[in-house]
């Protein structure tokens, strides 16, 4: 008997040109792959979380729609990141409603040390405050610096930007959360 | 050091963990599907720029461009040509004028406003063989505006 092959997985690339050929699977593929990502993304970026789930509809339909654009600068995840920010931007301006960043949900939680749960959220509800106060771009670069822990060159390709750049807005927004903090 | 500062690490760490629960709460195959049936039913046409038109209606708007722009031409180049050749005939017939008539005429042209150029052509003037250089130049400056 011989040993089951491993199974190659698709890349992104490969999955992109599948669908640009018509194949509707290769499109719930990228999806699978990458809509929690974008999800959290959006999630620290402010949007309200009854709102993420349609902002990463609309940010995948957006994306699929202009991957004529998207010339492999970046990984697609980043690409994918970055058009989140946009239509995250949009929903606020259409939104005139004032935003709520839901707080200490965490406190609920029944396993683990409640003390070490509240002194968490309450960090987690600072630090997602802090972020929502600083400008796009230095929250943009934050967020896929601290929190999806991409180099400087991949979010410098991804905001049309230099990677010195990158990390300036970086250092900016780092400073300004250290100053933020009550 | 404010008590509350945070240090690089655990800014990364909180960070990290920022939008966490929404991405745990996602429905991953839900969305996939319900963006893959968007996909499918909403025509594609509607996102798209003039890129994404098809060859044929490309080539249809570019032939309208291409005429809109030649009747403008055509258009700015007939009026231009019809003044000139207005001008040229009613140089031609200027001779037969009499006095009168040319101030008539250079009243006209000039809306009833005769320029101090105008005003030059004085009533002896017979003719355009009699007019001056000076006089011919306000003449024709008044008739082509």
């Amino acid at each position: 008997m011989t040993p089951a092959e491993p199974v190659a997985v698709p890349t992104d690339a490969a999955l992109i040109a599948a669908w640009q050929g018509g194949d509707e699977q290769a499109a719930a593929e990228l999806v699978r792959r990458h809509a929690r990502a974008l999800a959290q993304f959006l999630g620290g970026a402010g949007a309200p979380e009854a709102e993420v789930d349609d902002l990463v509809q609309e940010t995948l339909i957006r994306a699929f729609r202009g991957l004529a654009q998207f010339r492999g600068q970046c990984r697609f995840r980043t690409w994918l990141l970055v058009i989140g920010g946009n239509a995250l931007k949009d929903a606020h301006r259409r939104s005139s409603r004032a935003r709520v960043v839901p707080l200490g949900e965490n406190l609920r939680a029944t396993d683990g040390d409640p003390h070490e749960w509240a002194v968490a959220g309450e960090a987690e509800a600072r630090l997602a405050a802090g972020v929502a106060r600083l400008p796009r771009m230095q929250r943009e670069v934050f967020l896929l610096r601290a929190q999806q822990g991409l180099e400087y060159e991949e979010i410098a390709a991804a905001l049309g930007t230099t990677p010195g750049a990158a990390r300036v807005h970086y250092h900016h927004a780092v400073t300004r959360l250290k100053e933020d903090a009550p | 050091m404010n008590s509350h500062e945070w240090p690089d690490a655990k800014l990364q760490e909180v960070a990290q963990r920022l939008g966490a629960r929404a991405a745990q709460r996602l429905d991953v195959e839900r969305t996939a599907q319900a963006v893959v049936a968007r996909l499918r039913t909403e025509p594609r046409a509607a996102v798209r720029g003039l890129g994404g038109m098809r060859p044929w209606v490309r080539i249809a708007a570019a032939l309208v461009t291409v005429v809109a722009a030649g009747v403008i031409v055509r258009s700015i180049r007939l009026d231009h040509t019809t003044t000139t050749a207005l001008t040229t005939a009613a140089g031609a017939e200027l001779n037969d004028l009499s006095a009168d008539q040319l101030r008539q005429l250079l009243q006209a042209v000039g809306g009833g406003q005769p320029s101090v150029e105008q005003e030059t052509v004085s009533s002896q003037d017979v003719g355009l063989e009699d007019l001056s250089a000076r006089e011919l130049q306000a003449l024709l400056q008044s008739m082509e505006g």
